[in-house]
């Protein structure tokens, strides 16, 4: 088998790549049927230009053979339509057609000042913002939250954590004394501190804090002494104990997480066994453009995700409203979570 | 057993081993099965991974960190009592120098030994010296022993080479080949050499004290009192808590070696110097005692729930013995009592039953320092730990005592850790 470093991708080779785009691809014969052109001009031009990118037919010899047919098949919107490889020798349009085309064009050294300037802008945006990209952070209205633990499991289905690993708990307080009592049930994910004390005592800094604000651990350096699972005040993090749920449901390690975003079921790869893991807003989703689990599943819409650094965002208007709080203020460690109460 | 010398004629003692071979074969026997059972234990720790441990991640950390605290806090306490002879020249501390310095290193490998099958993955334990984080007081420390070892090392040198070199003259057969290895080439025993020895063993003593109290063993406190997630050990008192009582079980070790020794090996035993040591363990239980309370107090006081409930817990919880009848009991009363009266500090039966109170006693104030504040949950609302240790975290810390044990032993047997005679 052969090694597939990307997560998520199916492990195929090419020739079966080749069998499928065959499969897939569409017969150009009734394509073209269905236009008002010529079928057979089409084809023919189509098996002519595969020669050409092949190298076994010049595109003067090309143009030749069929400018003419295309001219009276096409008419006027051929004409129209700029063609380098006839137009000029240097197979470049001339200025007139770009600009009707709208490309702009210009000598390379106008184009790469035009690029110095933009990422200089870019530049100076990072310095006033840190790091420049977002922030992420999550806000949990625990007005909506209704204790169904719902985050909890879409988590372990999400990250595949095994027994005794759950990234996502929900604390239950109940208050008062019957019959007047209530109860408060507290989601309890990584707070993803902006200062955290995990990263702090790290001896060989397996655990690190990300320019997006999430607090990582690199399973291939971990050495497990659980000096973070000390140091961290929502006991957030969890030791891996190499347990499963391998009794209890059948084929449960078949599927794994690609955590981090790197595929972990695979041979030669290193198994968190014996690390500390925790939850990372589900990095790997984040990376794809989605939200973390538990907030895509969260059923009373409780749970946001979003950028704190973005003034317009959700998330950000949330954590800056009079409601909200974070866990543990006074201990410094700026949690990235935020509740509403 | 005869001593061999190159003349035949006994001019000082070569053989330091037991004078009873019953008691001999005993011992190595005892020390056999626990390496076995040890070994075993190892084996299940290995092909089960931290599952064979009774650790969960409310508590993810047990018998084994306390045991690496109890032997740091063992080594730093026994140096620094080798120091009150070799930097301080406290009178006739020299007898005990040497067998103070080898207990030292001995105890600091037993304890690098703990911290490494306490490690989720043992195959990594060299990544710290790849890998750093400069606000890791853990990060520190891993250097920190390393560097300590190597005065330990230096200074056993310089205390014992001229021994060493005279018993190379003296003794053939392999053992005069390891004295004469030991040396290093260096066999003067003339007195300028002695004396350029005493300066180097001074010299690296004053190197070493700063480094055993404030990074070794300090620094083995501040490695919890930085972990402000538990209000129970966040605490500025807590690294000279941890000093105190390092140099508590440290002079009680050195005691009860030394009357050991003489029991065991035979050899004189100097009642007024048995006394000095007796005085200055009773001196520190009493500091250490007293650092306790205060720290106790504060706690109390500030009222910070996790703190006092931490404290309560150790006073009355479940394991309130292990608190009042091993760290209080053994720990402290016990000793006091025994240590409290002339005529019994001059008693070499009396003062080792006083150093094994001691030094029992400390192994309980370790596993106090550490498993308490990882019962009590960091918010309320997630589990509470529940932790005895396991067959398997009992019985691998046996067996690792046991090569500490066994190590001691060869070295007493082979080295001369206590002053050669004169020449007769």
């Amino acid at each position: 088998m052969s090694q597939s470093n990307t997560p998520g991708v199916p492990d195929v080779d090419a020739m079966d790549v080749d069998r499928m785009v065959e499969s897939e691809r569409e017969d150009p014969e009734s394509v073209l049927a269905e236009t008002d052109h010529s079928t057979d001009l089409g084809l023919a031009m189509a098996e002519d230009a595969k020669r050409v990118g092949r190298g076994e037919l010049s595109s003067e010899r090309f143009w030749a053979k069929y400018d003419e047919a295309a001219s009276a098949e096409f008419g006027e919107a051929y004409e129209a339509t700029p063609n380098p490889a006839v137009d000029s020798d240097d197979q470049t349009i001339d200025e007139a057609a770009a600009e009707s085309l709208s490309c702009s064009v210009g000598s390379m050294d106008s184009v790469a000042a035009e690029l110095d300037e933009s990422e200089a802008a870019e530049a100076s945006q990072a310095d006033a913002d840190a790091d420049g990209g977002p922030t992420y952070g999550m806000v949990i209205d625990l007005q909506k939250c209704v204790g169904c633990d719902s985050c909890t499991v879409a988590c372990k289905a999400e990250n595949r954590t095994p027994p005794g690993v759950s990234y996502n708990v929900v604390m239950e307080e109940e208050h008062g004394e019957f019959p007047n009592v209530s109860r408060t049930n507290i989601p309890r994910p990584c707070m993803q501190c902006t200062n955290p004390p995990c990263v702090q005592v790290c001896p060989v800094s397996a655990t690190y804090k990300m320019d997006n604000g999430v607090v990582n651990i690199d399973y291939e350096r971990c050495i497990g002494c659980r000096y973070c699972m000390i140091a961290c005040p929502y006991g957030a993090r969890y030791f891996d104990f190499g347990e499963s749920y391998d009794d209890e449901v059948m084929e449960a390690d078949e599927i794994t997480s690609p955590e981090y975003g790197v595929d972990r079921d695979e041979e030669g790869r290193v198994e968190p066994v014996g690390n500390v893991r925790k939850c990372h807003f589900c990095h790997h989703r984040l990376n794809r453009g989605e939200e973390p689990a538990c907030v895509e599943t969260c059923v009373g819409d409780a749970r946001n995700a979003g950028d704190l650094d973005d003034p317009e965002s959700d998330v950000a208007q949330m954590a800056d409203s009079d409601r909200a709080f974070q866990l543990k203020e006074e201990g410094g460690t700026d949690p990235n979570v935020y509740y509403l109460k | 057993m005869a001593a061999e010398t190159d003349s035949g004629r006994l001019e000082f003692d070569t053989d330091f081993g037991f004078t009873s071979d019953r008691i001999r074969y005993g011992w190595y026997g005892l020390l056999a099965i626990l390496l076995l059972v040890g070994a075993y234990a190892v084996y299940l720790r290995i092909t089960q991974g931290m599952a064979s441990t009774n650790l969960t991640s409310t508590t993810p950390w047990g018998a084994w960190v306390a045991f690496y605290i109890y032997f740091v806090g063992l080594s730093a306490g026994a140096f620094l009592v080798s120091t009150l002879s070799n930097v301080f020249g406290m009178e006739g501390m020299e007898n005990v120098d040497r067998d103070a310095l080898f207990a030292a290193a001995i105890s600091m490998a037993v304890a690098l030994l703990f911290v490494w099958i306490d490690l989720g993955r043992m195959d990594r334990m060299y990544h710290p010296f790849i890998w750093r984080q400069i606000t890791s007081p853990l990060a520190w420390e891993v250097h920190a022993y390393v560097a300590y070892i190597a005065v330990l090392v230096t200074e056993l040198y310089f205390a014992m080479r001229v021994d060493l070199a005279r018993l190379a003259a003296r003794v053939g057969g392999w053992r005069g080949t390891l004295y004469r290895a030991l040396t290093l080439g260096r066999t003067d025993t003339g007195e300028h050499a002695r004396e350029r020895d005493e300066t180097w063993l001074k010299r690296v003593g004053i190197l070493g004290i700063p480094l055993a109290i404030f990074l070794v063993h300090g620094g083995t406190g501040v490695l919890f009192a930085v972990a402000k997630a538990r209000p129970y050990w966040n605490s500025g008192l807590f690294p000279i808590i941890f000093v105190v009582s390092a140099i508590v079980s440290g002079a009680a070790l050195v005691m009860g070696l030394y009357v050991l020794r003489s029991k065991v090996l035979g050899g004189d035993l100097d009642r007024s110097l048995l006394d000095r040591v007796a005085k200055l363990t009773a001196a520190f239980v009493l500091v250490d005692l007293a650092f306790f309370m205060i720290d106790m107090l504060i706690a109390l006081n500030s009222l910070h729930p996790h703190d006092v409930e931490t404290w309560l817990l150790i006073l009355t919880g479940e394991m309130a013995w292990s608190f009042w009848l091993v760290m209080a009991g053994l720990g402290w009363a016990v000793p006091l009592t025994l240590l409290s009266k002339r005529s019994w500090r001059r008693t070499p039966a009396l003062m080792l039953l006083a150093a094994l109170s001691v030094v029992v006693g400390i192994v309980g104030v370790r596993f106090n320092i550490v498993v308490p504040p990882l019962i009590v949950p960091v918010m309320e609302g997630l589990p509470a730990g529940e932790y005895v240790p396991s067959l398997v975290e009992w019985t691998t810390s046996a067996g690792i005592v046991a090569v500490g044990l066994a190590l001691y032993t060869l070295g007493v047997e082979l080295l001369p850790l206590e002053p050669l005679g004169d020449d007769k």
